[in-house]
């Protein structure tokens, strides 16, 4: 069995036993009741998104300075899980906002740069499928990562200073149970271990695109001895 | 040194190969015609000898300069003519060739000299879109010049120019370095120290001196 | 001081061609004018809903001006293809930017020329410096990131849907900020003087990274 087939199987062995704790070890919530269980995969799947985006930033900083495929290869990559687990928490968030806060949706800061961010990102793909392909796409959603990177916080910080209603982290004012810290913990990790699974298999994927004759970046990578 | 100095140079369009290994060497002063049908490779290799474009693979030494690493130094010497003309449809004739001095740096005091030179004087003050497109043609063929560069790349210099053509064309091709795609045989034979024939991205009978031939 | 010759001869160039042909600032002008009639109707103002309605309707006719005024900036470099006659001049593309940057948005102000009387007469907006102040700061920002985007835009297919997907998300903190020093006006909100800082603040940050990514954008 090759090692991407392993890597996934363990990666969704994590996620059911992430489940498991979530549904039978992590007590119930006192004032929200079971709703309050979407919480640990909802936050957990933000903070894989946000990592995504940054490993999105990296690599497009890796690409516009030395021109390293690796570097775009691997921001292409992390750019694909990031918006699925944006998608995720989004989804997730309005489906613990019905019930809570009686509606779907509010424009407070956190969802609006989590939509944002969504955009955005929506928006790198598109280029990467519009440009043309080798340097101009890398080169343009390199760009696109990098301003949306740096878009979100201030996009975050002017609707806050605006008007915000989201609740605030909890983890850091000891409010949660050691139960619940413990589940949200194992998820968050089992999470990010899933994320990163991800984005190694979706490398590969675009490792053997790459490697399809007509594409560019061969052509550009058997040049460089001669240049 | 050579002027031009192009090994293997590979373009591909998405899956479709435009030019596959193409070796070119110019020496100074040489005048190179690029001969081929439609969709030979002809634009291509000339767009990538004037740096508008990156090749896929191949290494392409212009000068003495890499054309990838030293691409903004390079610009500067090198003239080029495009398939479009690239004018500025409001702006005068003038105005056209003054906007790029500016750009390139460029005392404006030369842009009489080179109206005159491509015979533009009489229209120096008509608006871009108001010219023939014979006349446009010279005027692109005068901004390519503007800053004196040793290295001219002409792509179809000839289109919509009348009988007077070789005679202009000969004019801004003294004592430059020069790489041109034409159609026409005659011209080609007329203004080429040799010729280059492409067909489907090779290089078919390079290196044939001209005076041989004719 | 060459960066400064450039982005001035742009800047020059494309607004001589736009009083010659006077294309684009009639038509957004008028682009403006109808946004407000549009809004009149889609929104029932009536003079009590005004004050909370009239920012919004501002931000949201300069947003669309200035994406038509952007998007044309290069647009119109990219169909006459003199956009690759100027990136092979070898003038610095940050300067390039910033003429084509500069232009655009003396465009977009004349357009405002026209709006902020029109949302005075038709929603009863005060016709103030302050409220001129905030939607010029807003222009510098939107310009800087509209040309970017509208470059690197011209370059792809599509374009046309492109342009206020890329750029829209990056407006968001400049509506946010000018919204609000809008409705200060208007009676309500925080205070004036933090969104201005804001606005400054944006202005700075996105003027920076636009120049640092336009040899990026503004390459073969």
């Amino acid at each position: 069995m090759n090692r991407y087939l392993v890597a996934a199987a363990a990666a969704v062995a994590l996620m059911l036993a992430a489940a498991a704790f979530i549904f039978f070890f992590a007590p119930t919530d006192a004032l929200q009741g079971p709703v309050q269980r979407i919480f640990y995969l909802h936050v957990s799947s933000a903070i894989a998104a946000f990592v995504s985006f940054a490993v999105v930033v990296v690599g497009s900083v890796a690409y516009l300075w030395r021109e390293s495929i690796v570097g775009d290869r691997v921001a292409r990559s992390a750019a694909l899980v990031g918006v699925v687990f944006t998608t995720v928490t989004l989804v997730m968030g309005m489906m613990w906002a019905k019930p809570i806060w009686g509606t779907f949706w509010t424009w407070d800061a956190r969802l609006t740069s989590t939509l944002v961010l969504w955009i955005i990102y929506a928006g790198y793909l598109l280029v990467r499928r519009l440009a043309a392909p080798g340097r101009q796409a890398a080169r343009f959603a390199a760009v696109v990562g990098i301003f949306g990177f740096v878009d979100v916080p201030v996009v975050y910080f002017s609707v806050t200073w605006w008007r915000t209603v989201h609740p605030g982290p909890v983890i850091s004012t000891d409010a949660l149970p050691p139960e619940m810290l413990f589940t949200f913990l194992f998820t968050m990790a089992c999470t990010l271990v899933l994320a990163a699974v991800m984005i190694a298999i979706r490398y590969r994927i675009e490792a053997l695109s790459d490697a399809q004759p007509q594409s560019q970046f061969v052509l550009q990578a058997a040049q460089r001895p001669t240049s | 040194m050579s002027a031009i100095l192009a090994a293997g140079i590979t373009h591909w369009f998405g899956s479709e190969p435009a030019l596959e290994g193409v070796d070119l060497v110019v020496e100074r002063g040489d005048h190179v015609a690029v001969l081929g049908d439609n969709g030979a490779g002809k634009t291509t290799l000339l767009r990538i000898l004037a740096t508008a474009m990156q090749p896929s693979a191949g290494g392409l030494e212009i000068m003495g300069l890499n054309a990838r690493r030293e691409k903004r130094r390079l610009r500067a010497r090198i003239g080029y003519l495009s398939h479009a003309p690239g004018l500025y449809p409001a702006l005068t004739a003038a105005e056209n060739l003054a906007f790029f001095c500016d750009l390139r740096g460029v005392d404006r005091a030369r842009v009489p000299e080179a109206l005159e030179l491509m015979g533009l004087t009489q229209v120096a003050r008509r608006r871009a879109a108001e010219l023939s497109r014979g006349l446009q043609q010279r005027l692109a063929i005068a901004r390519a010049t503007i800053h004196d560069p040793l290295l001219l790349i002409l792509d179809e210099p000839d289109a919509s120019l009348d009988a007077e053509a070789p005679e202009l064309l000969s004019r801004v091709m003294q004592k430059r370095t020069v790489v041109f795609a034409t159609h026409d045989q005659a011209l080609a034979a007329r203004l080429g120290h040799r010729t280059v024939q492409l067909r489907k991205g090779h290089v078919m009978g390079a290196g044939s001196r001209l005076h041989v031939v004719h | 001081m060459r960066s400064i010759a450039v982005a001035l001869a742009v800047a020059r160039k494309d607004l001589v061609s736009e009083w010659r042909s006077r294309e684009l600032v009639p038509a957004l002008a008028q682009f403006v004018v109808l946004a407000l009639v549009i809004a009149n109707f889609g929104f029932q103002i009536d003079s009590r809903s005004a004050p909370a309605i009239a920012p919004g309707v501002l931000w949201l006719a300069l947003v669309f001006a200035g994406l038509l005024a952007f998007g044309r900036a290069f647009a119109a470099e990219k169909e006459q293809a003199s956009l690759e006659q100027v990136i092979l001049t070898s003038a610095p593309p940050a300067a390039i930017f910033a003429g084509k940057a500069l232009a655009a948005a003396a465009l977009l102000v004349l357009c405002e020329a026209v709006l902020l009387p029109a949302l005075a007469l038709f929603f009863g907006t005060p016709l103030s410096i302050a409220l001129a102040a905030a939607v010029f700061l807003a222009t510098i920002g939107m310009a800087a990131l509209g040309c970017m985007f509208a470059a690197m835009v011209a370059q792809l297919r599509a374009r046309e849907v492109m342009l206020p997907l890329l750029t829209l998300p990056l407006w968001i903190p400049f509506i946010v900020a000018g919204g609000q020093a809008v409705q200060v006006m208007m009676g309500g909100g925080n205070s004036y003087g933090q969104a201005l800082w804001l606005l400054i603040d944006f202005d700075i940050l996105f003027v920076v990274l636009t120049s640092l990514a336009a040899r990026f954008v503004l390459d073969e």
